[in-house]
């Protein structure tokens, strides 16, 4: 994945955990890692102003739980757990206020949505992809972004997830085939 | 993978997906201004002894509890044979008691019953009349 080589982590952490050095780690922490965290929202919400609030939503949690973070996981993984949880429940959100809604047509919203996002600037096959790739299961969805896209390794992805290589390969492995299948069809 | 090359081929890298000019740095300011005060760490919670043995001692008891259910469902589905080689303990008490004499109280009361169907009998002058009332009762 496309990071920006971080400072000594358990020094940063140690800088996060004390009162006095929290303030100017955060900001070294963003520095880090707040372009990977987005694209990683982005690509689950579609939509940059959700991705946006999303994304805030995600630093200002784990400001909080800085006393949490106890330094079993990397940091990044750390952030990108609370990323797809942030994701998925934003996500679940907009599916059941779509449901909800008069129209109800939440597939085609999905498509509205990005097709409205003035910062999507893609052609009709990068949205034909975006469209299939919105079909997926939400955890195919994760699978395919971080592999696709981020060029995570699967042991990355393993941690972030809780999910074993195995079951990861499988995983990308049917959403390609589906993907080829939507796309073919 | 064969599949994974030709979507690369087809769709590229590039999701078409873009960002404000200069945004990630106005989210960092973004995001340190809306900062709330540093966390308090959650305070450590000293547990007495009887605190910590609780949840062993609860649960040695739920075991106990289950353990007698068990023994009464298992006695109280326990098949009884009986015969007159294995009476039953209580009988056997019974019948070598003082009090088993009681029993001849059946005798009594079946002598009072012959006594009841004599004076019936007696209170008829003919078979007939007997015979009539008899079936009429059936």
């Amino acid at each position: 994945m496309a990071f920006k080589a971080p400072i000594d982590e358990k020094e940063l952490i140690n800088q996060l955990q004390d009162e006095k050095s929290a303030h100017k780690a955060f900001e070294t922490l963003l520095h880090y890692y707040s372009e990977p965290v987005y694209w990683q929202i982005r690509r689950m919400v579609l939509n940059h102003d959700d991705a946006n609030d999303v994304v805030q939503n995600v630093f200002i949690k784990a400001w909080n739980n800085l006393h949490n973070f106890r330094g079993d996981a990397k940091l990044s993984t750390w952030l990108f757990k609370i990323a797809v949880n942030e994701s998925i429940n934003f996500i679940n959100k907009e599916k059941h206020r779509a449901q909800t809604s008069t129209d109800g047509d939440e597939e085609s919203s999905v498509l509205k949505n990005l097709e409205a996002d003035e910062y999507f600037d893609g052609d009709a096959l990068q949205l034909q992809l975006q469209d299939a790739i919105s079909k997926l299961p939400e955890k195919q969805r994760l699978v395919f972004n971080m592999r696709y896209y981020d060029e995570m390794k699967y042991e990355e992805i393993s941690e972030v997830l809780g999910t074993s290589v195995g079951a990861l390969k499988a995983s990308y492995h049917h959403a390609v085939k589906k993907i080829t299948e939507m796309i073919s069809s | 993978m064969k599949q994974e090359e030709q979507l690369i081929n087809k769709f590229g890298k590039d999701s078409g997906m873009k960002v404000p000019e200069g945004y990630f740095n106005t989210l960092e300011q973004q995001i340190m201004q809306s900062l709330p005060p540093y966390p308090e760490a959650s305070k450590s919670i000293v547990l007495s002894r009887w605190q910590r043995v609780k949840p062993y001692v609860y649960m040695a008891a739920m075991f106990c509890g289950i353990w007698l259910m068990m023994k009464v469902f298992h006695t109280a589905t326990q098949p009884i044979s009986l015969s007159l080689d294995n009476p039953p303990e209580a009988l056997v008490e019974l019948i070598d008691g003082d009090t088993f004499y009681d029993i001849n109280y059946l005798h009594y009361n079946i002598g009072e019953f012959d006594a009841d169907e004599q004076e019936i009998i007696m209170s008829y002058d003919n078979i007939e009349d007997f015979e009539k009332d008899f079936y009429a009762a059936e």
